[in-house]
């Protein structure tokens, strides 16, 4: 009751319920957060794979995912998919064209709001191992993901470690599927939000695996550190799937060997691996400038005629 | 303005007699229909059915994602109840509550059938146009863009003429429904609201300004302003025709006008909890959708208290299946 009198007292009561919707983004923000924080931290502390150097890579982490998940992303669901939404449906319906729902596609969802909402889930992971698979296949696409995979001391803050350009292509790529199958704004939060903390758990310092079965269902600690393996770092990988490992196992991607390697990417700068916030940021444009010029340099010699 | 003591006085003890006067069991009125209360939860895609005799719900309907406003369609069969971002009007039998189905039309939000009953016209205000459609098979005949996001509307009682206030352009729009065409638009003051055809007049709720500006129907000029409290975001006139009422949402209050004069007469508080849609029940008691709580309140007008009963998210728009024995369209400000 304290955002409506200052909406009021702005002259801005006509976005009341939507900052409703983006106030409650911010508080179910925080509130994964802390819940990541309560389950993953115990469970580092009870059975890490290695022990931690220091407490610096940490913090930086830290601070990326505070960043990306009370910041950007309610300013992202909101401010950026609400408008484009509302454009997208504006210009179809103006050419006489009203966009479905997954439940107009499907009529028997209506009134499964859990079911809808998993069978989102399943969709927008799909779209994302397939941007993360995309991610690891292109010289100068993955120099960006690499500020992912330079960190050397996993954690549960390692989830949201990314450079700025790689979180915009992958908050693009979420919006237009996500617009492709007419999800609703509030859920799209929510959504990315549960799915993150999915992402946190499997990044983590813990030696679990969800065993034979649990592997197959969801992401494990197990599974997703074979990704960020010192073996798997580079553009050929394995893994790649965020929540659901089906994805892997369709598209063959999978490995489930339980082997906790070290993690890292030894080509990786070190400013991306162990700079602080700026520096990670700095250095993963400068990894990007140059592999665009590597990746310019080797197509004109492949296009000059031979000798 | 103020209010003066005796004059509270004397409109309570008027409101007492009324209601002891009209206070009635349900079965009285309405032998064969059961008393429902019918609330769209904006924000879970849900209708709560309410018995209104035990105060419980007794079904939840689902929708696809929004429902705000409802319009009775003119044979009385069909509740229509807009769900604007699911682009969907979802058809619910009002006397028993029970879903009849949906239909696709593009972001209906506030939505009311024309006095002849030939067209429906539709707010939509996230996509910014006015829709009409005809009222038969609801195929488009004519959309316009008269302002940015088209709230609330009522209609001359003659069904010339419609007036759709523009909450984000601060306006309300006349459209002459026979041309299909704007007539004229005035700038009544930030983000208008509710809209009410009274007495040969317009009111409309000019929510950030904390007033109900009357406006001149032909010419759109505003003609006074009626401070009823923080936020004035609905309005409705008693069955009597006596009262009007006016929901402030950030007050968290209820606005009661002498219908004749248009004084302030006095004030419900129902304790910031973003008072919105209504219904006035045979028994005189008021059912008041509260946004913020998730609740819908019973106000007894005598003695200004009320109870709640629980509903889903944010609920918006409420029917009462009691007033379908009133003559006349009903939607949700044209009572």
């Amino acid at each position: 009751m304290v955002i409506l009198p200052i909406l009021h007292r702005l002259g801005w009561m006509q976005w009341e319920e939507l900052s409703f919707d983006w106030l409650l983004v911010c508080v179910y923000g925080v509130f994964a957060v802390i819940l990541t924080y309560a389950i993953c931290w115990p469970l580092e502390a009870l059975m890490p794979v290695e022990p931690f150097q220091g407490r610096k890579a940490l913090l930086t982490d830290a601070i990326y995912t505070v960043l990306a998940r009370v910041g950007v992303l309610p300013i992202t669901s909101f401010l950026v998919f609400y408008d484009v939404q509302v454009w997208v449906n504006r210009f179809a319906v103006q050419r006489g064209y009203i966009p479905p729902t997954l439940e107009t596609l499907v009529p028997s969802l209506l009134g499964h709001p859990l079911l809808t909402f998993a069978l989102y889930a399943l969709i927008l992971d799909c779209s994302d191992y397939w941007r993360h698979r995309l991610s690891h296949s292109f010289r100068c696409w993955y120099a960006l993901h690499a500020l992912h995979h330079a960190q050397r001391e996993m954690s549960f803050w390692s989830d949201d470690r990314n450079h700025l350009l790689d979180d915009l292509i992958a908050g693009l790529w979420f919006g237009v599927v996500a617009l492709l199958i007419g999800i609703p704004p509030l859920q799209f939060p929510v959504l990315l939000l549960l799915m993150r903390f999915v992402e946190s758990l499997s990044h983590a310092n813990i030696r679990l695996s969800f065993g034979r079965i649990g592997d197959w269902l969801v992401v494990s600690p197990s599974f997703h550190r074979t990704h960020h393996g010192l073996p798997a770092a580079g553009r050929t990988s394995c893994n790649y799937g965020a929540v659901f490992p089906i994805w892997d196992i369709v598209f063959g991607t999978a490995d489930f060997r339980v082997t906790f390697p070290p993690t890292g990417d030894r080509r990786a700068p070190e400013a991306i691996a162990t700079g602080r916030y700026l520096e990670q940021q700095w250095g993963g444009l400068m990894h990007f400038s140059a592999e665009w010029r590597r990746a310019r340099m080797s197509k004109s010699q492949r296009s000059r005629p031979a000798p | 303005m103020t209010i003066r003591r005796r004059s509270v006085f004397s409109y309570s003890a008027a409101v007492a007699v009324s209601s002891l006067l009209t206070r009635r069991a349900f079965s009285q009125l309405q032998p064969a229909t059961e008393p429902l209360a019918i609330v769209m939860n904006s924000g879970e895609a849900s209708v709560s059915v309410i018995d209104m005799r035990s105060h419980k719900v007794i079904r939840t309907l689902p929708t696809f994602r929004e429902p705000s406003h409802w319009a009775l369609s003119p044979d009385r069969a069909k509740l229509c109840i807009a769900d604007a971002s699911g682009n969907a009007l979802f058809m619910v039998d009002p006397v028993t509550g029970e879903s009849l189905g949906h239909a696709t039309i593009a972001d209906p939000y506030q939505l009311g059938y024309t006095p002849d009953q030939r067209f429906l016209m539709v707010n939509a205000l996230r996509l910014d146009f006015v829709d009409i459609y005809r009222a038969d098979d609801l195929r488009l005949v004519k959309r316009l863009s008269v302002g940015s996001m088209p709230s609330h509307l009522d209609f001359s009682p003659d069904g010339k003429w419609s007036f759709n206030s523009m909450q984000d352009s601060r306006t309300l729009v006349s459209i002459d429904i026979a041309m299909m065409a704007p007539r004229w638009e005035a700038k009544v003051g930030r983000t208008p609201a509710g809209v009410l055809w009274h007495n040969g007049k317009v009111l409309v709720c000019v929510m950030g300004e904390d007033h109900v500006a009357q406006v001149d129907p032909l010419s759109g000029a505003i003609e006074q302003r009626i401070y009823t409290g923080v936020g004035p975001h609905n309005i409705f006139r008693s069955p009597d025709g006596k009262t009007i009422y006016v929901s402030n949402r950030v007050g968290g209050s209820l606005a009661v006008l002498d219908a004749a004069t248009l004084s302030l007469r006095r004030t419900y508080p129902l304790h910031a909890a973003g008072p919105d849609d209504m219904g006035i029940a045979p028994d005189g008691k008021i059912w008041i959708s509260l946004r913020f709580r998730e609740q819908v309140a019973v106000l007894d007008p005598i003695t200004g208290s009320y109870e709640t009963i629980n509903v889903g998210r944010s609920p918006h728009g409420i029917f009462l299946n009691t007033e379908m024995s009133r003559s006349g369209l009903l939607t949700a400000e044209a009572l």
